[in-house]
């Protein structure tokens, strides 16, 4: 299906389209989720949130929002750093005030190993480690990219030109993930 | 602009991230519309992001798919609910027919009102616009009265200056030497207070590394005393004190003057008296 059709049939609220949707989209949307939240139930519910609010808002949405995925793992992504920073999560209390992510930095065993797909661990010891960094902070914890430049000293421009870096060599490998 | 540096720049990755805000977002997708070159490597991002996210996490379970589509058949219905409440409205309107007429002509007269108002309007705008218009042109003169003031009142104060003086003449031409023959300046120099300006009738201008520096030749040899600005026309410039000197020279040297003169690019020499 052409994303234009999908587009349509979504807007109709027609139920062909939204499985369509689901089938083709969910696996990576729900990565943009679980990435940043931990906690596999928790992780679900946000996803079930974030997925109902993207047929609800879909109306709305037109192509001068980006294209359809990124517009939709920007909903996810906003959802669980909503959840990470909210109350009710960090009384759950499992890894995750701000502060503990960040001093856990150093730890080896950290969020990069939540990764599934052997291809993908791999490629991520393609980055260099200032790269390897950011890509965790930003793609795995959910950090803003300014927050990581204030947190780590590390000068704004900087971290664009590394995250440019980082995403060119997962751009080049594309055909091996 | 440079598309290469903007798509370097790394602000396309934070958009796909969604890490930019609204108004770097809005930036973004209208330089896409734009630029062939800036939409391409947006979906090149996106489309190794979405491998990325599609390879780096587990798919969600069968229960939180099956409890999506139930929540969404729940808000499919909530909304079909809305939608009948909107067409038993629809029906009283119709019955409301005999107001039909005043809406209409209420409707005309919006109309009529409209199209003056959009007409005032761009009157009011094209006005405004021919105002701003004025108004630079106003500041544009204003300025260029500024700079014709300074230059006269440069030009009063040297007028004054050789007028109150007892100044010397001292042409520096360029016609017996080889490097630049239709040189010509004029030093003023007064010895009785020492003070020397000069004032460019015509000299070639030079590049960045190098300047006109000029030399007063006494009985202890040349002495630098200030370089010497080739643009800088039917105005003098003052240079550094000379109580005595037997002849003025002009050479060419490197940016900032030097120690010595350099006497193969000796521009012109004007002896005093």
């Amino acid at each position: 299906m052409e994303e234009e059709q999908l587009i349509a049939g979504l807007k109709a609220q027609n139920r062909q389209s939204v499985e369509y949707l689901y089938d083709k989209y969910s696996r990576a949307l729900f990565a943009v989720i679980s990435r940043i939240i931990a906690d596999r139930d928790i992780a679900e519910e946000v996803f079930h949130d974030a997925f109902i609010k993207i047929t609800k808002k879909v109306d709305g949405y037109d192509e001068s929002k980006g294209r359809l995925y990124t517009w939709m793992a920007i909903i996810c992504r906003n959802a669980a750093i909503d959840k990470l920073k909210s109350k009710e999560y960090s009384q759950k209390g499992k890894t995750n005030s701000i502060d503990e992510i960040v001093y856990g930095l150093g730890d080896d065993s950290g969020t990069l190993d939540r990764v599934n797909g052997i291809g993908v661990k791999e490629l991520l010891t393609e980055l260099n480690e200032e790269q390897r960094f950011l890509v965790d902070c930003i793609y795995f914890k959910g950090y803003t990219h300014s927050e990581v430049s204030e947190q780590f000293a590390i000068p704004l421009g900087t971290v664009k030109s590394r995250i440019r870096a980082a995403i060119n060599v997962l751009k080049k490998n594309l055909d091996r993930i | 602009m440079d598309i290469q540096s903007y798509i370097s720049s790394g602000k396309l990755e934070l958009f796909v991230l969604g890490e930019l805000s609204e108004r770097e977002r809005e930036e973004v997708i209208r330089l896409a519309a734009k630029y062939p070159a800036i939409n391409e490597e947006l979906r090149l991002i996106e489309e190794a992001i979405l491998a990325f996210d599609n390879k780096s996490g587990a798919s969600p379970s069968e229960a939180v798919k099956n409890k999506i589509f139930e929540s969404w058949e729940d808000e499919q219905r909530h909304v079909l609910r809305q939608g009948d409440d909107f067409s038993d409205k629809s029906s009283s309107i119709v019955a409301l027919q005999p107001w039909k007429n005043f809406a209409i002509a209420a409707s005309i007269a919006a109309i009529i009102a409209s199209v003056f108002a959009i007409y005032y309007a761009n009157r009011y705008f094209d006005v405004e616009g021919r105002y701003m218009a004025l108004v630079q042109d106003q500041a544009v003169m204003a300025e260029e009265l500024d700079a014709f003031r300074v230059n006269i009142e440069q030009a009063e104060v040297t007028l004054e200056t050789l007028l109150a003086g007892e100044f010397s003449k001292v042409p520096v031409r360029g016609e017996s030497f080889e490097v630049q023959t239709d040189a010509n300046v004029v030093v003023w120099w007064e010895q009785s207070s020492a003070q020397v300006y000069v004032s460019v009738e015509n000299l070639s201008p030079l590049g960045d590394d190098r300047d006109y520096q000029l030399w007063a030749i006494g009985d202890d040899g040349p002495i630098g005393i200030g370089l010497i600005n080739p643009g800088q026309r039917l105005s003098l410039q003052q240079m550094q004190e000379v109580t005595e000197t037997g002849a003025f020279a002009i050479t060419i040297e490197p940016k900032g003057g030097s120690e010595s003169p350099n006497l193969e690019q000796l521009v012109g020499l004007g002896p005093v008296g």
